[in-house]
């Protein structure tokens, strides 16, 4: 299945196989393949691969390339699709029909699956399927996959035994012809290329000279090579760009096929995506917007979450009141409660605001409002030495950094998408939300204290962790990866309503990713934390829990490290916490919940921000002042501390050399920033 | 060109790769383009489609207004 970003194929994939890939209205939400089956009229199993969007064959990103690489049989671990479903939108056909125009080069079955068409007539387009199909010699299906119409004749279509290929009506222009000739001969000799792939590389190599980009992993052959340098050198010398009148005879052939397919029946002025653009994209409006919906969103995070949090809480400490009556005391009972209760019911109680931030999410990305994002943004990015491209996975990684490490695979330039992938971790992710929530609660304990102040503070850390995203890939562009602003051309997709089934879904399914960590990663923590903590045994049976974890296996290891946090004024119980947060950053409060010997017997609600607030240093002074807990906080926003995102860097950059480097500049960035926070704190006296 | 206005491409310069992309967009040579809105970042609408460019990109494709579809005369940049 493929298609130009944002035409709906993965909506399509979606209601084809049942299956609920992420689906978003901005261009490059799938970077990656993907697969699910499908059933013909006969109840034959079809497998059905999702690609990346692109505008055509000649790949310029990593996305891109998935595509292409695929179609021309290119990668092992996908053999050549049998037959391809082009799905085009309705409601811009012309620049659809480009891509569909190089895949019928291949010479492959192809149905093509007319998206969309509700769309294009509210523009004013009516578009006849079946002089299209006329035209193309090729099943053509109108559909529009987000109200299910269509779906049955594309499955009967996907079902013939055999389909007919497409009617040639597009002839390489005269002067070319020699060229793609020679190329593909070549191709096809001295490089193993089937013939009509063999044509179709030839064409993508007289469009893009990048014989790297374009021949994938395999060096082409020297003789290839040496007919290629020919004919650039030829035209170079006759002064005529015929890379570029490839593209106009194609887009020529496309304008004669459309003449007889579409009419448009009414000049519809401006659209209503028109005008919400005209506040949304505004100079000054546009600002105005972007920044009373990142106010709402934090509001929302503080006060909705309220109620339902208390209600997680309440019953987290009621369960752990039951089970430590209905248990005999003893290790188990105290791993139970203070090891596995303590540590995973200190982290269920985030998730109402886990979920309202994916709402607000969804809902930017569903209806349109990223892509637009990306626009403002690009004037700041551009400060930096990135364009607004960057902003996409940037703004994706408030979530969770590893999306949005995937979705640099839309940014062409790969100095820019390293950069990006670099700097991503910075932007505040949701698993950084339960930890600023504990140390703001902590440092603002009393309930007098207005929702907004709470939110202000939340904010600011969001911002920290944006400025020194920006504040790096600056540093990177003049130092690492130097080079000018590249060039950014985006298409800005129609607004749409908010789909909230497909919001509610995906915010469900990241809500239970996160209760799936709760119960895997983070119990298995607790657990060891708690054996870690309650291990070996202090000589004394009446020593107090401090004195007892002060000479466990984790204490020592905190001990061994607080030299080095103790100038930020963290000890070694913090710590801890600190290593637990490499499997992932909310770990760090399961592992306060398990230092701190939380017991979930306490009526009180808020019993972990108690035992913070009580915390001291062996001399009596208090150790989460507002001071350390600001200071913890903005710790969390620099350092990486997070295993999963450097596997994904790791793979996204295949090498280990820049996940290593990542770790050394945000920790060491953390680390320096902390010890002038809390050194001139301190100095100020606070 | 100004917002509102609409002119046609006479010319990409610079990268070649940018101009490839830009042409496969339906955006080469010829093609019609009015002018939505934006100074640094432009915000441009071809053949239907809402196209966004930044400074760079917009300095690279040049246009040529047309006076009895546009407001004012004589070349432009896209941006």
């Amino acid at each position: 299945m493929v298609g130009n970003p944002n035409c709906g194929k993965t909506t399509l994939f979606n209601a084809l196989t049942g299956l609920r890939q992420k689906v978003g209205n901005y261009p490059g939400v799938t970077v990656e393949k993907k697969i699910g089956i499908t059933y013909s009229q006969h109840g034959r199993p079809i497998q059905v691969i999702d690609l990346p969007g692109a505008y055509s064959l000649a790949a310029r990103s990593p996305d891109e390339a998935v595509l292409r690489d695929v179609l021309l049989g290119r990668r092992e671990d996908t053999p050549q699709p049998d037959r391809i479903i082009c799905v085009v939108d309705a409601a811009n056909l012309e620049r659809n029909l480009y891509l569909v125009h190089q895949i019928l080069d291949l010479g492959r079955p192809v149905i093509v699956a007319l998206n969309m068409m509700d769309m294009a007539a509210d523009a004013g387009v009516k578009v006849d399927a079946a002089e299209l199909e006329n035209e193309l010699g090729v099943p053509v299906i109108a559909c529009e996959a987000v109200n299910g119409r269509g779906l049955v004749e594309l499955r009967l279509a996907l079902s013939r035994l055999e389909l007919p290929l497409a009617r040639h009506r597009w002839d390489v222009p005269g002067p070319i012809a020699p060229a793609v000739a020679e190329l593909q001969a070549s191709l096809r000799d001295h490089d193993g290329r089937p013939p009509l792939i063999a044509r179709a590389e030839a064409l993508l190599l007289l469009t893009d000279f990048d014989t790297v980009r374009v021949g994938g992993s395999r060096p082409l052959s020297a003789r290839t090579h040496e007919i290629l340098q020919q004919w650039r050198q030829r035209w170079a010398g006759e002064g005529t760009d015929w890379s570029a009148a490839l593209i106009r005879s194609r887009y020529d052939a496309i304008d004669r096929l459309c003449r007889n397919v579409i009419r448009r029946t009414r000049d519809t002025g401006p659209s209503r995506s028109d005008r919400i653009d005209a506040v949304l994209v505004h100079s000054v409006w546009g600002w105005l917007v972007f920044g009373a919906i990142m106010a709402v969103l934090f509001f929302s995070i503080f006060t909705l979450a309220e109620h339902p949090m208390n209600w997680i809480d309440g019953h987290v400490a009621g369960f752990g009141a039951w089970v430590k009556q209905s248990l005999p005391s003893g290790d188990l009972r105290d791993l139970v409660t203070d090891g596995i209760i303590a540590g995973v019911g200190g982290i269920v109680i985030f998730l109402p605001q886990i979920l309202i931030l994916f709402f607000f999410v969804g809902l930017l990305e569903s209806t349109g409002y990223m892509a637009r994002a990306a626009f403002l943004m690009d004037r700041p990015m551009s400060k930096v030495g990135l364009n607004g491209r960057s902003f996409i996975p940037l703004l994706g990684s408030y979530a969770c950094a590893i999306p949005g490490i995937m979705a640099t695979r839309t940014i062409e330039n790969a100095k820019d998408r390293l950069i990006t992938i670099l700097v991503a971790p910075l932007m505040s992710c949701s698993a950084r939300l339960p930890v600023y929530l504990l140390m703001i609660a902590t440092l603002l304990p009393s309930d007098a204290v207005p929702a907004g102040t709470k939110a202000g503070i939340m904010l600011l850390m969001y911002a920290l962790g944006t400025l020194g995203a920006f504040g790096f890939a600056w540093l990177f562009k003049r130092t690492l990866f130097k080079g000018g602003v590249p060039h950014m051309i985006m298409e800005l997709p129609p607004y749409q309503p908010p789909r909230f089934k497909e919001i509610l879904r995906h915010m469900f399914e990241r809500g239970w990713l996160f209760l799936k960590n709760a119960g895997t990663i983070i119990l298995a923590i607790s657990i060891v934390l708690w054996c870690l903590t309650t291990y070996p045994k202090h000589p004394n049976p009446e020593a107090t829990a401090t004195e007892q974890i002060a000479q466990s296996f984790a204490g020592h290891a905190g001990h061994a490290l607080e030299p080095v946090i103790k100038p930020l004024g963290f000890d070694w119980r913090i710590g801890i916490g600190l290593i637990t947060s490499f499997a992932a950053r909310e770990v760090f409060v399961s592992s306060m919940g398990v230092i701190f010997g939380v017991e979930a017997e306490d009526d009180d609600t808020q019993p972990l921000r108690d035992a913070l607030r009580s915390a001291h240093w062996p001399g009596g002074a208090p150790l989460f002042t507002p001071l350390v807990c600001l200071t913890l906080m903005v710790f969390y926003v620099f350092a990486m501390q997070c295993m999963s995102t450097v596997a994904v860097v790791k793979r996204e950059t295949n090498s280990w050399r820049w996940p290593l480097f990542q770790i050394a500049y945000m920790t060491g960035t953390a680390w320096l920033v902390c010890l002038i926070l809390y050194q001139t704190g301190r100095a100020l006296g606070y | 060109m100004p917002a509102g206005s609409v002119g046609r491409v006479c010319e990409l310069t610079g990268d070649e790769s940018f101009c490839q992309r830009v042409r496969e967009m339906g955006f080469g040579e010829a093609a019609l383009v009015t002018k939505i809105s934006g100074t640094t970042t432009s915000l441009c609408l071809v053949n239907g489609t809402r196209i966004a460019l930044n400074h760079p990109a917009a300095m690279s494709i040049l246009v040529e207004q047309i006076p009895a579809l546009g407001r004012v005369d004589g070349p432009a940049s896209a941006r």
